[in-house]
């Protein structure tokens, strides 16, 4: 029990998408309801970040993207913290279920569009 | 006795001894057993709807309809208690007509068995003390009617002995001529062959022609060729060029989608040539050759109709997926947008604006997801599914809407439930689309839907009959994706169906006239192949793959 913190610390949250415009807007939305929130526009952006700390509480990644996909982000992110909670956001949820390798424990497949009451409800479940 | 030469059915009714005492018993059992006519009868078909041989004697439902209610008839008979010369003429008639239609012997034995099994089962309920006396009663004249009536097939056999050994007889005296290899090339090929004489007589008819008609030679020979072999449509349509060549005015004459009427009444696909030519050594002056392409023809127009259905899905299903994108900062941001309007307190026809653009996006979504059900079908999850079950569910599920639509929707099932091996889902699916185009159909005629339900012998027959105008043409591509005859509709209402029935190896058939359109859907009653006989189907007929 933490009694003596005078407000719990915020959630951080890794945001990976190429969709800037979006990300940036779900960043803000996810800011407002009381996470921090990291930001990489590619998959080889969101490793390079991945190498530093602080590690995010939370990995939240599109699947789409150039130079690596969510899988690629996803495999690494646990490697550097093996049960770290992952959002997989795709337009084709069926190319996410037939990922060649089985990754454990499994993450959370959201298919687009995102219906973001839902979304938070998950993360806030946490 | 009046006579004095006794009359066979005296002789061998004195012979199982019925006696007036038997007839009384079996008048009173009247009252008992006739509450339950309808039931035995319907129980009696669904029977031999299980058994193939007995099976194809049906032509169709309405035939089915019409022999029920005789049956109903013919029990009501069976204990009327006058058994007389008139009461057994009757019987040799029926037995006549089971002959006409070539029902096997051994389907009269079972199938008395089943009544007199049903009629015993009441007595023994209902009748108390006396139905031993009725149990005796009945088995006298069960077998007396079936000793009767199998007199039939005997004057049948007879006579058709006695005219193949006619035949035979003339054969022999034109044979000298005619080589036996030759016999044999003709007996021999895969081919339908039928010799024709200058009056329009069949005089020779080999053994495909028998396979692929159904008739045996000695039925046809010496039948008249046109009215014999050739539907009235194919009549109408080539019967002067055939005559033409009977004639010997043309030469040949080759009919690449004609017919052959077969004994079950049916009709199938021949490709047929017919060539003059006269010989010296018989009366044959046409040969009419035909290859049977009913199979063919079948399975062509079902590889076509994958093909097409393939090519959509795939392009399809790409612009689905990259629909899906935009969709989702367009979503994203009128959240943003509202949240943001609501914190400002904004006007709320604003917010009314937003929340619009918001539901048409949702709508969007669902679509394209409905859409790639369609086009990416997942795999069929297979369990048994009770046809009785899911004919009431989806009633249940379109009361509302016929009612609405003032269609009188009619379920009529099997008394005895069917398991099928099939995606139940799907399945409801199926019969929801099937059955709602078919109260769409009849709405402006206040007509009624029937949902159908029988069993075949290894298969399950759905059929969804409406009162509507019917199909204007029926070759119509009515299972392509986005064909539509209606204003409103999305065209793929009957791909879906086309594809689900098809990806449970059953077929779709349809016909159609003003006032009476039918859909059948046949599903296997048991589990269709391994899926991966299944998977290699779909890849071999170009069905889009994840990946794409």
């Amino acid at each position: 029990m933490v009694m003596d913190a005078p407000t719990p610390p915020r959630p951080l949250v890794l945001l990976v998408d190429d969709d800037v415009r979006t990300a940036q807007t779900l960043a803000r939305m996810l800011r407002e309801d009381g996470y921090d929130v990291d930001f990489a526009a590619d998959g080889a952006a969101a490793i390079g970040r991945l190498t530093r700390d602080p590690m995010p509480d939370v990995l939240v990644t599109d699947m789409t993207m150039p130079l690596a996909d969510g899988l690629a982000v996803t495999r690494y992110a646990r490697s550097r913290r093996p049960n770290l909670p992952v959002f997989m956001i795709t337009g084709n949820p069926v190319l996410v279920t037939r990922a060649p390798e089985n990754i454990t424990p499994a993450f959370v497949v959201l298919t687009k569009p995102l219906d973001y009451e839902i979304f938070l409800e998950q993360l806030r479940a946490l | 006795m009046s006579t004095f030469v006794e009359s066979r059915f005296e002789e061998l009714k004195r012979y199982v001894r019925l006696s007036p005492d038997d007839a009384r018993l079996l008048t009173d059992f009247r009252a008992l057993a006739a509450p339950h006519f309808e039931r035995i009868t319907q129980e009696f078909y669904e029977r031999i709807r299980e058994h193939e041989d007995a099976h194809a004697v049906f032509t169709g439902e309405a035939q089915i309809a019409r022999l029920q209610r005789s049956l109903v008839r013919w029990m009501d008979r069976l204990l009327s208690g006058t058994y007389d010369e008139a009461y057994f003429e009757e019987t040799a008639n029926i037995g006549r007509v089971h002959v006409k239609v070539g029902l096997p012997q051994r389907y009269m034995f079972t199938a008395m068995a089943l009544i007199r099994v049903a009629l015993t089962r009441i007595a023994d309920d209902e009748a108390r003390e006396r139905a031993p006396a009725i149990r005796e009663a009945l088995t006298r004249l069960i077998d007396l009617e079936l000793a009767i009536m199998l007199e039939s097939y005997r004057e049948n056999i007879v006579s058709r002995l006695r005219r193949k050994d006619e035949l035979e007889n003339q054969a022999l005296t034109r044979s000298l001529a005619r080589s036996a290899r030759y016999v044999n090339a003709v007996e021999l090929a895969r081919v339908v062959i039928v010799g024709v004489d200058s009056a329009g007589t069949i005089r020779l008819f080999n053994r495909e022609a028998e396979h692929v008609s159904g008739f045996e030679r000695d039925e046809v020979l010496g039948t008249p060729f046109a009215a014999t072999l050739l539907p009235e449509e194919m009549l109408e349509a080539h019967g002067t060029r055939v005559a033409d060549v009977a004639a010997g005015r043309t030469k040949t004459y080759e009919i690449a989608d004609g017919l052959i009427r077969t004994r079950a009444h049916n009709v199938r696909n021949v490709h047929w040539h017919l060539a003059f030519a006269p010989g010296d050594g018989d009366d044959i002056v046409l040969f009419a050759m035909g290859k049977d392409t009913t199979d063919e023809r079948r399975v062509m127009e079902r590889a076509r109709q994958h093909e097409r259905l393939a090519a959509v899905g795939t392009l399809a299903a790409g612009l689905a997926h990259e629909i899906r994108n935009p969709l989702n900062g367009a979503q994203l941001h009128i959240l943003f947008l509202e949240r943001s309007l609501k914190r400002d307190k904004a006007d709320p026809e604003l917010l009314e604006a937003v929340d619009v653009v918001g539901d048409e996006i949702k709508r969007l979504a669902r679509l394209v997801t409905e859409f790639l059900d369609f086009a990416r079908p997942r795999p069929l999850q297979l369990t048994g599914v009770s046809m009785h079950e899911l004919g009431k569910r989806v009633t249940q599920l379109l009361a509302l809407e016929a009612s609405q639509s003032n269609v009188t929707l009619v379920i009529d099932l099997p008394l005895q439930d069917i398991v099928v091996m099939g995606d139940r889902s799907k399945l409801e699916q199926v019969m929801l689309n099937v059955l709602q185009n078919a109260i769409e159909a009849s709405k402006a005629t206040n007509g009624a839907v029937t949902l159908r339900i029988r069993r075949k012998p290894r298969h399950v027959a759905i059929d969804v009959e409406d009162s509507g105008p019917g199909i204007g043409a029926l070759d119509a591509p009515i299972y392509d994706a986005f064909y539509s005859t209606k204003p409103n509709g999305t065209g793929l209402g009957l791909s879906i169906v086309h594809r689900i029935v098809t990806d449970h190896h059953g077929s779709i058939d349809v016909e159609s006239v003003p006032g009476r359109t039918c859909f059948r859907i046949t599903l296997p009653i048991e589990a269709p192949e391994a899926q991966s006989g299944r998977m290699k189907a779909a890849e071999a007929a170009g069905r889009p793959t994840e990946e794409s």
